[in-house]
């Protein structure tokens, strides 16, 4: 990586801190005046959920790295067996996150992609 | 589990061609998991910084009401503005939760305290382990570190579910699984902030017109 592409990601997470940081903030300032339960709130926070909900969802369907290794079954596989093992597990995210990882690695290892 | 997904979050860095320290430094500085992973996502997809930016503060609405509800808890008559505003940027989902449990049984006075310990360690390994999966992604065999790559969107996918309650954080979480492939085909410059826009929007209105039947 160059120094003019490090120097940019440098940036982006300086940018990316005080993007993130402001709600934090409006939090402290606005903590009295702000009612969560409001319309416009809701909105946000579906508009949000959203958004990394469709990210996931890229990441597994379309992947821009490395994952792409493995074909698009295996990560479509891999992602059942783990919510199939969180479901079964009472919602437990480190067993349906852990099931799905290694569901992943062996299908990896056995097919050889 | 907070460090599992800066495990994953680290290899994710590694794979994407960050250096390590940057992958550690965004995790000491931005400290929010969502947030980082939105940044690292949108970059690699090719978005600009201010498309990136936007859609990284999207994803940080979250933190507000969980300032709003843990500072009347920590807080005591003597915390200054610029106390509350640092310890408002250590409230993130683990943190906020074993602090608002840990501190309530505490006395008043040493509740702050108390959460800047707390929020320390926790940052500390989250470096620690953020760097510790950059590492890993490169030295591990193959298979393994396409494993450690599938950590990310499988935790990701699995705490959403865990903290939506309701059906319209549900219907959004659905609609935004559909919509954010089908949207990357059209762009990939826009595509996280379409998404969110569309899927949220469409889970508002649809929420809201359930609710309007049922009151019927």
């Amino acid at each position: 990586m160059s120094g003019a592409e490090t120097a940019f990601l440098l940036l982006a997470v300086v940018v990316a801190f005080v993007a993130n940081d402001l709600w934090r903030w409006l939090g402290v300032i606005a903590s009295d005046r702000i009612d969560e339960a409001s319309p416009l709130f809701v909105w946000i926070r579906l508009v949000a959920t959203a958004l990394v909900a469709g990210l996931v969802a890229k990441f597994v369907i379309a992947p821009s790295g490395g994952l792409a290794a493995a074909p698009l079954w295996l990560r479509l596989a891999a992602v059942t067996v783990g919510l199939v093992a969180y479901a079964a597990g009472r919602r437990s995210i480190a067993l349906g996150v852990g099931t799905g990882a290694a569901t992943l690695v062996c299908g990896v290892a056995l097919f050889g992609y | 589990m907070l460090w599992g997904s800066f495990v994953g979050f680290g290899a994710m860095t590694h794979d994407f061609g960050w250096p390590l320290w940057i992958a550690a430094f965004s995790t000491a500085l931005i400290w929010a998991a969502p947030g980082q992973l939105v940044l690292a996502g949108a970059l690699a997809s090719g978005a600009g910084l201010a498309s990136a930016a936007f859609a990284v503060s999207i994803s940080g609405v979250r933190l507000l009401p969980m300032v709003v509800g843990i500072m009347p808890v920590l807080r005591s008559d003597r915390t200054g503005f610029w106390t509350r505003m640092l310890a408002a940027h250590f409230v993130a989902v683990t943190a906020w939760f074993e602090g608002l449990r840990l501190a309530s049984a505490l006395p008043r006075s040493e509740r702050m305290p108390f959460f800047f310990g707390l929020a320390a360690a926790l940052v500390f390994g989250s470096v620690v382990t953020t760097a510790v999966g950059h590492a890993a992604a490169g030295l591990l065999p193959r298979a393994l570190a396409v494993g450690l790559l599938g950590l990310t969107p499988m935790y990701f996918l699995m705490s959403l579910e865990r903290g939506a309650d309701g059906f319209a954080e549900k219907l959004a979480i659905g609609l935004g699984l559909v919509i954010g492939p089908l949207v990357g085909l059209l762009t990939q410059e826009f595509d996280l902030i379409a998404t969110g826009l569309i899927g949220g929007t469409a889970a508002f209105f649809a929420d809201r017109l359930r609710s309007e039947r049922a009151g019927l």
